[in-house]
């Protein structure tokens, strides 16, 4: 006998999607998707000057802002060939650093450790012995035993007052909750922690980009930014110095304190990293550019199809041709006119909403697919492509992580177990160490590009009479984001964009095979299937951003959400 | 003391973008010390907790969904913004962005002491629309608020001679790539 249960909509997410699963013996036997994502771009940008594209669309998502603005000039770049100086590529790879730091801190801490943490059970804690067990996995000087104690008092504090507060309505003392009071402490005071680092990677995009959220410093052709090592105003030695320093505290928590949590959490729920697979086709594509002709970059990227990591196809570049040719996307189950898949540059966005129906179409998501094939986008497709084509850099995380997880857990971790909602996660923070110690990197290339006398940030872009297309591509913080254009005359003519969460969140397409989310909730186990905290913790792995509807504040608390159980 | 003043809203969104409009009026039209910040949020997520945190008042700017005529502004103190906590679920995007933010920076005891929220109600959220007159008169009665709010507070401002402000995103404005470094509207065409 089968029940059907409704998430509407998920928490603790960026945007509006909603979940419907049927549940047989206590195991998810079907999934459906259903969310909301950006329509309209076309209507803003056709007609409009292609080197003002992405000040609009970095206004698609606040959370994702810089992500948006980077693909939209690469897509211009691209269609018109138009290369881009080294220091602007450098600018442009330190923002971009420091935003997805920003990005993948927050998501593990703020938006996913309540899914495995129990916080009421902190206060039974004996913070002197989560020191002693902090101290002997990390080197982080901040896991004293008063520093566990202020934090424990806190919570002491937020529980007493009967005001939860920011943790009302966690599914506290869940049978699926298992960590001790001391590891649920230590990553409560990561929490807090969290905050003061995520603050200090968002101080550098402010700095390289004028402002955040919404960034102004890109143009088409390079950045904006002045360099001048004798001005206090331009970016010069200044600037660059306070930059290399926040981001070096960015990098030792990163390695100290997120990657460690990461691998100590998983390794007390071995079981989840035989949960959540899905599907095992990944997609990623190079980035953080190294030359102005832009063939060479430090973030690998290709495809891997059912999972067959040594039959990797690495990309060479950003928008190899068969990248640009693969990609569709089929409206046969959701919320579209449309009688066949649709190539971006012929895409179009007729809505036609019928009501949810499972049979039928049920979500205002297109599904994307790579020459047929749902694939699975975000740091597990960059950090497994980047495996298999033997990257330097992503061995030596993964590997590092694998091993903290294999000496925690006393088993053997290997990539194989990566396919998982854990692998997920701790893909993240592989990468994020990667990214981190990429930082220092580009911010040396910058600094020596400058030495040598280099002070060009822009190539003035010339656009001809005729019709070009672009693609822009940018390995976003949550997967593969791909904006193309078409331009006529100087005038954008059509635009799409097609974001990581579309192709994770996609519903079935006309061959009834599911999207990401859908195929990963298959075989999960529900302990108690009215507080379905499994649903969340293989959904929140994916760290979705659904493109935001509008944004008002509608101050009566309303609870128009429920967890529906048919 | 530090004060952050902040509009939000998506300004591809009609009457969102009243949040954005009015810190863009503020900026070009006012000079404030030191210890304020205009700035524009657009649509945060969390990551507005980063803007909330370490300041002593906060004065924002955003659409509301009430029950008032479009163009209304209604003001809201922290109390009437946490009254029901965090939204167990998001109901929309944004309004949960808000009320986590805060409690977070309040958890960890870096929120601020004072807040305001400046609501006007929206008449429409059309996709690529330009704000309502009702929203941009609104506009104007935000203006006003904030400067009285600093007036409370104790905190001066006074006007500058800027041109006045007009929404850069409005479908009627002229195209003006904003950070190019060579102002030129028209694009450079070839002769192919």
């Amino acid at each position: 006998m089968s029940t059907k249960i409704t998430i509407d909509p998920i928490t603790r997410i960026e945007g509006h999607l909603r979940i419907d699963v049927e549940v047989e013996n206590y195991a998810v036997s079907n999934a459906w998707a259903s969310c909301t994502m950006w329509r309209g771009i076309e209507t803003i940008l056709r007609g409009r000057d292609p080197r003002d594209a992405w000040m609009f669309t970095q206004r698609f998502c606040g959370v994702c802002t810089t992500v948006h603005a980077m693909a939209s000039v690469r897509a211009v770049e691209d269609a018109l060939k138009l290369p881009v100086p080294a220091n602007a590529n450098y600018i442009r790879n330190m923002i971009l650093i420091a935003h997805a730091l920003h990005d993948h801190i927050v998501h593990f801490y703020q938006l996913s450790a309540l899914d495995w943490v129990d916080i009421l059970q902190i206060p039974k804690a004996d913070p002197a012995a989560a020191s002693k067990l902090a101290e002997t996995i990390s080197p982080w000087t901040r896991n004293s035993r008063n520093e566990l104690k202020a934090a424990q008092d806190k919570v002491k504090a937020v529980a007493a007052s009967g005001q939860l507060g920011i943790f009302q309505n966690g599914y506290w003392g869940h049978p699926a909750m298992r960590l001790s009071p001391e590891v649920n402490l230590l990553a409560f005071t990561h929490y807090v922690q969290a905050l003061e680092y995520q603050r200090k990677a968002l101080q550098v995009v402010g700095m390289l980009g004028g402002k955040t959220p919404h960034i102004q410093n890109l143009v088409v052709g390079g950045v904006a930014n002045a360099i001048d090592l004798d001005s206090q105003s331009a970016l010069g030695m200044d600037k660059l110095e306070q930059i290399r320093v926040l981001l070096a505290e960015v990098a030792q928590f990163i390695r100290e304190v997120y990657l460690v949590d990461v691998c100590a959490v998983a390794a007390m729920y071995p079981e989840w990293f035989k949960i959540g697979s899905g599907v095992t086709n990944y997609l990623a594509v190079p980035d953080l550019p190294l030359d102005s002709n832009a063939g060479s970059y430090d973030l690998p990227g290709g495809v891997i199809m059912q999972g067959n990591i040594g039959g990797v196809q690495p990309f060479k570049t950003a928008s190899d041709a068969i990248f640009r040719e693969s990609v569709t996307e089929d409206v046969t189950h959701a919320y579209y006119e449309g009688e066949k898949p649709l190539h971006p540059w012929q895409g179009e966005t007729e809505p036609q909403f019928t009501g949810w129906d499972g049979e039928k179409k049920y979500s205002w998501v297109k599904s994307p697919r790579y020459k047929g094939q749902p694939m699975q986008v975000g740091p597990l497709a960059q950090v497994l492509v980047g495996y298999a084509q033997g990257h330097q850099l992503t061995k030596k995380y993964a590997d590092l992580a694998l091993g903290q997880v294999s000496a925690i857990a006393k088993v053997n971790a290997t990539p194989a177990l990566m396919h998982s909602t854990l692998g997920r996660h701790a893909a993240r923070a592989i990468r994020a160490a990667m990214l981190a110690e990429l930082a220092d990197k580009h911010w040396q290339l910058l600094v020596d590009n400058i030495a040598k006398g280099d002070l060009t940030v822009h190539n003035q872009p010339v656009f001809p009479f005729g019709e070009v297309e672009g693609v822009g591509t940018h390995e976003a913080p949550r997967g593969t984001l791909s904006h193309w254009i078409v331009i006529k005359g100087g005038k954008i003519k059509n635009y799409q964009a097609v974001v990581p969460s579309t192709w994770n969140a996609s519903p079935r397409d006309e061959n009834g095979a599911h999207g990401p989310y859908e195929a990963s909730l298959l075989h999960t186990p529900l302990a108690r299937p009215e507080e379905p905290l499994e649903v969340l913790r293989t959904i929140h792995s994916f760290d979705p951003c659904m493109a935001c509807a509008c944004h008002t504040f509608d101050p009566s608390g309303r609870q128009i959400a429920r967890v529906k159980v048919l | 003391m530090k004060i952050t003043i902040g509009g939000i809203g998506s300004v591809l969104l009609g009457d969102d973008g009243v949040g954005p409009f009015v810190a863009g009026i503020l900026d070009s039209g006012y000079c404030f010390g030191e210890s304020v910040t205009v700035a524009d949020l657009g649509t945060p997520g969390l990551d507005l907790v980063a803007h909330l945190s370490g300041i002593d008042a906060l004065i924002l700017i955003d659409s509301v969904k009430n029950d008032a005529l479009p163009g209304t502004v209604t003001l809201y103190r922290k109390d009437d913004i946490l009254r029901h906590g965090p939204a167990p679920v998001r109901m929309d995007p944004h309004s949960p962005a808000l009320s986590e933010s805060l409690l977070i920076a309040e958890l960890a005891g870096e929120g601020p002491k004072d807040i305001l929220l400046i609501g006007v109600t929206g008449e429409q959220y059309e996709v690529g629309a330009e704000l309502s007159v009702a929203a941009k008169q609104a506009a104007s009665q935000a203006v006003d608020q904030v400067l009285l709010e600093l007036d409370r507070l104790g905190i001066s401002y006074w006007k500058s001679r800027k041109k006045p402000y007009s929404a850069w995103w409005s479908p009627l404005a002229e195209a003006h790539p904003a950070s190019d470094p060579r102002p030129n509207t028209l694009p450079v065409l070839t002769a192919v």
